[in-house]
């Protein structure tokens, strides 16, 4: 069915994809500008820096979408292992000083040439690649534990131990997460999906215990209100944000909590500044694109007439889905504090990059099913 | 098989896509649970945390004279603040700002490093600091403009206008008194605050109608002046320990000036003696004197006992009321009661309240408002002491005859004189006119008010007439008397209660009281100089300096005078000066 050269097909984009995910980009520009100006003011003098950056980021994030708009996704599966070992590479860099630099009491973070990048990012694609790869290549016998499920979750152990020294549990959480959701659509057996439960629960609560931090941030959650001063801060005055922004919201810029009070109002808790500005109408219509997204994800996981490619697109549309609601069940205090970014809202180069390059992914396989 | 296989995919896919669905599902929930049904809970608890509620009072109104010239004002100036929270380096702040405003740099330091959101460095920095501290641009220091009491004219009228304290709250005086009127009024402001503990004006509520009201005053700064410096110089000329003027309009009961030597800078009070702040015109009681004999004079005339004709032995100087000798300083026999005013004799005094009787003193006395406060509108008025007849002793009769073992107040005594210049009738001192708010709007407004008739008509016109003799050649008061204008007076020389209880002979109070013109008197006129030295006598103490307040008064108010010549030439008053004369 291909028809060579330049066609209608091969410009086409997927509008209902494409739309929703630049005005999120655009909701998240004037956000990021409103939570941050006050802050970057204070600390850069200049109440732009934060929004020059997020559009520069979303000028790139665009480029990254085009481009994988147009490489055919089927190129990655050859490179799989390529990809799979460049990610290792790129975890095990962070730890290299010289490269790896640390934030907030993490490393989280390489910098080259003055770039600064989050591997773990780039980690949660490169497993999403290797499964859709492996699931596909092993599609028969993906019932059987010892291939079907082994050789994936050895790889992903041993993704989550590289994160986890950095440490960034809410990565690992996602990791996790993606990997059992496509070991799911990839049919592996229900018993041993639910035995792999069991079998991560002992070293996630023996992880949990260790760290001193993670037990802080568990009872916060569970009482934000009697650790309001220390542990339970972010999310108190993030549950006030959304409770100030009532129905209609403060109006964008309005918002007070963003003064220093909510820490982080332009990257983790960008949710709550919306909240707060844009009250509850905006809340549901953030929920409404992002639900658009994950509909066009899933449909073309759905169509897609090569599993490689519903597998990624499934992986992929996961991924995004559970960042969307581990950051917003964080920020209305479902969930234990996480720092991870809310995709196309929160400030951040990386996450912006990655979101839209998977984006630019699912449309290609999305037209791809067309052809 | 395969085709059975993808089904299976397909429908785990679904499964995943209800599975978010439901995750969707669960945010929803949450976000309108958060919003809607816990919104306002919610948002009370921010509010709690960055609105502020910041009590700022407006601005105190003004205080102007009779003529809506400012005494005392409110200016805006500015104070320096600290935002601990947000200051980088405490140190070096601190010692930015310890070098332009000359404040230790160790104090300050520690307060700029205070757990406390908000300092102030420095309350009414001058223009300068400010600017200095402007353009050295550190952070975590602002700026706030407050209120500063200014009293441009320094010590004039200190005691009457008195002052108020750094919080706008008046202390002394009419700031005071009318403390209610002129403060500003409070203004509840809502105040932003971030966590750093900066505060953003949400809006600027601080208006005209939070400002205190006006006072418009009856004294005239020009008057007061004139008052001020004529007794000064009498304070000055004899060495007094301190003096007090009052002049009033009798037809009214207003003070056109009153005025206390020594003064204070009220800009600066507490660099000064805290006993200088009294306004002793109001508060402090003295013996008067032979001033009052006008009263007894007013008593006996109204009684119909006397007439200005009827006469008294004077015993020759010596006169004996029980164990105790009454004195004249000058000899005397038989002197008619206008005489008897006119060279102030005590013993003639003594006579006349025998004539009378001690009921007829006493009710005059206190229908002149002796004994009792005047009510006018200043803190801390005394009501003097009149004990009743009943309680007299026979000395104490004689003694208040002629004017000690009693005790008046200036505003007393000046209030008093002024209703016999007022043809009787006794009117309510006051000192402020009208109370004005910031728009100009009249809030209250003080009419003269009559208290009652004290004696009649032609008594009133007796005595002045009495009065006007004082200052006429044989007078005590010749020294008083004015070119141009025809004066009525009386001096006092009162002995003051020694430490023992009796009239120990130490100290003395002159003074002189009347007023002018007499056919039509604007002005009554009190001066008193408390333990003049050398010379203690009111008629050569007190009256030059009422002379020189009421001529250089007349004149600025223009009151015409006759066109007769005095009838007292300056040479033929020294020759009396040299003479003497009693009280």
């Amino acid at each position: 069915m291909k028809i060579p050269g330049i066609t209608s097909d091969s410009i086409q984009y997927d509008i209902k994809l494409l739309f929703p995910v630049l005005i999120l980009v655009g909701i998240g520009i004037v956000m990021v500008y409103s939570a941050s100006s006050a802050m970057a003011l204070k600390k850069f003098g200049a109440d732009s820096y934060f929004l020059k950056k997020q559009s520069l980021f979303a000028l790139a994030g665009i480029i990254a979408l085009v481009a994988f708009r147009h490489i055919p996704y089927k190129m990655f599966r050859p490179l799989t292992y390529v990809i799979l070992l460049f990610a290792l590479a790129l975890l095990i860099s962070v730890k290299i000083p010289g490269i790896g630099y640390s934030a907030g009491g993490a490393e989280r973070w390489i910098r080259f040439s003055g770039i600064s990048f989050q591997p773990s990012e780039f980690a949660r694609f490169a497993m999403i690649i290797y499964l859709a790869y492996s699931m596909s290549k092993k599609q028969e016998k993906i019932e059987v534990l010892s291939i079907g499920v082994i050789p994936h979750v050895a790889v992903l152990i041993l993704f989550t131990g590289l994160i986890m020294i950095q440490p960034d549990f809410g990565s690992v959480m996602i990791l996790c997460a993606v990997t059992w959701i496509m070991l799911f659509a990839g049919g592996v057996r229900i018993k041993h999906l639910l035995s792999g439960l069991i079998v991560i629960l002992p070293p996630a609560i023996y992880l949990l215990q260790i760290a001193d931090y993670r037990i802080k941030r568990l009872l916060s959650f569970l009482d934000p209100w009697k650790h309001s001063s220390d542990s339970g801060y972010q999310v108190v005055h993030s549950l006030m944000a959304f409770g100030s922004g009532g129905i209609f919201g403060s109006g964008i810029g309005q918002g007070y909590q963003k003064l220093f009070y909510l820490p982080e109002p332009h990257t983790d808790f960008i949710f709550a500044v919306i909240g707060e500005e844009l009250g509850l109408l905006g809340v549901l219509a953030v929920l409404g694109l992002y639900s658009v997204i994950m509909w066009r994800g899933i449909s073309i996981s759905k169509n897609s007439k090569d599993l490689f490619g519903a597998f990624i697109a499934i992986g992929l549309t996961a991924a995004l889905g559970l960042q969307v609601c581990i950051n917003m069940g964080v920020a209305m205090g479902l969930l234990p504090t996480k720092g991870l970014a809310l995709p196309f809202l929160s400030y951040g180069g990386t996450s912006l990059l990655v979101n839209m390059a998977c984006i630019g992914i699912l449309m290609n396989i999305g037209a791809s099913q067309t052809r | 098989m395969k085709k059975n296989e993808k089904k299976n995919i397909q429908t785990r896919i679904i499964v995943i896509g209800v599975f978010f669905c439901l995750l969707f599902s669960a945010i929803i929930v949450r976000a309108v649970h958060l919003h809607v049904f816990k919104g306002s809970w919610l948002s009370e608890k921010a509010e709690g945390q960055y609105k502020r509620s910041l009590t700022d009072t407006g601005k105190r109104g003004t205080i102007f004279d009779a003529k809506h010239r400012e005494m005392a004002v409110s200016i805006d100036v500015t104070s320096i603040a600290g935002f601990p929270r947000s200051i980088q380096k405490p140190s070096k702040t601190a010692k930015t700002l310890g070098t332009i405003l000359g404040i230790n740099h160790k104090q300050l330091r520690k307060k700029l490093s205070s757990k406390s959101p908000f300092v102030w460095v420095k309350r009414y920095a001058t223009p300068k600091e400010v600017q200095l501290i402007k353009a050295a641009n550190l952070e975590g220091i602002g700026f706030l403009s407050e209120n500063s009491r200014v009293y441009p004219n320094r010590s004039l009228g200190s005691q009457v206008l008195g002052f108020s304290g750094i919080d706008g709250q008046g202390l002394e005086g009419l700031e005071f008194y009318y403390n209610q009127y002129l403060k500003g009024a409070i203004a509840n402001q809502t105040v932003i605050q971030d966590a750093l503990g900066r505060r953003f004006r949400e809006e600027k509520k601080i208006l005209a109608e939070y400002n205190g009201n006006n006072l418009i005053l009856t004294i005239d700064k020009a008057i007061q002046y004139i008052t001020e410096y004529s007794l000064d110089e009498a304070v000055q000329n004899f060495s007094g320990k301190s003096g007090i003027a009052v002049v009033m309009e009798p037809s009214t009961g207003a003070i056109l000036a009153l005025a206390h030597s020594p003064r204070f800078n009220p800009n600066t009070y507490q660099e000064s003696n805290r006993g200088r702040w009294r306004n002793r015109a109001i508060t402090d009681p003295f013996e008067p004197g032979s001033t009052m004999k006008i009263f007894l004079a007013s008593a006996a005339l109204e009684s119909g006992y006397c007439t200005p004709n009827t006469i008294f032995y004077c015993e020759e100087g010596r006169y004996k009321v029980g164990r105790n000798t009454i004195h004249d300083t000058h000899p005397y026999g038989w002197l008619s009661l206008q005489e008897i005013v006119k060279v102030s004799s005590n013993i003639g005094s003594v006579k006349i309240g025998e004539r009378i009787g001690k009921e007829q003193l006493y009710d005059m006395l206190k229908k002149f408002g002796f004994g009792e406060k005047t009510e006018i509108d200043c803190p801390g008025e005394t009501t003097g002491l009149v004990t009743p007849y009943s309680r007299w002793s026979k000395i104490d009769f004689a003694t208040i005859s002629f004017g000690q073992g009693l005790s008046v107040s200036a505003i007393q005594l000046i209030t008093a004189v002024s209703a016999i210049a007022n043809d009787g009738v006794l009117m309510k001192p006051y000192i402020v006119k009208a109370i004005i708010d910031g728009n100009g709007r009249l809030v209250e407004n003080f009419q003269p008010k009559k208290i009652r008739s004290v004696i009649s008509l032609e008594t009133a016109r007796t005595v002045k007439k009495i009065m006007q003799d004082v200052t006429a050649e044989g007078g005590t008061g010749t020294g008083a008397a004015l070119d141009g204008y025809s004066v009525c007076g009386k001096t006092g020389t009162a002995q003051k209660v020694g430490k023992t209880g009796g009239y120990a002979g130490s100290g003395y109070v002159a003074s002189f009281i009347g007023f002018a013109p007499a056919e039509d008197p604007k002005l009554a006129i009190l001066v008193i100089v408390d333990e003049p030295q050398e010379q203690h006598y009111g008629g050569i103490v007190a009256a030059p300096s009422f002379k020189r307040i009421a001529y250089e008064t007349l004149n600025y108010l223009n009151v015409p005078p006759r066109q007769v010549k005095s009838v007292v030439s300056s040479e033929k008053l020294t020759t009396f000066r040299d003479k003497g004369a009693n009280g």
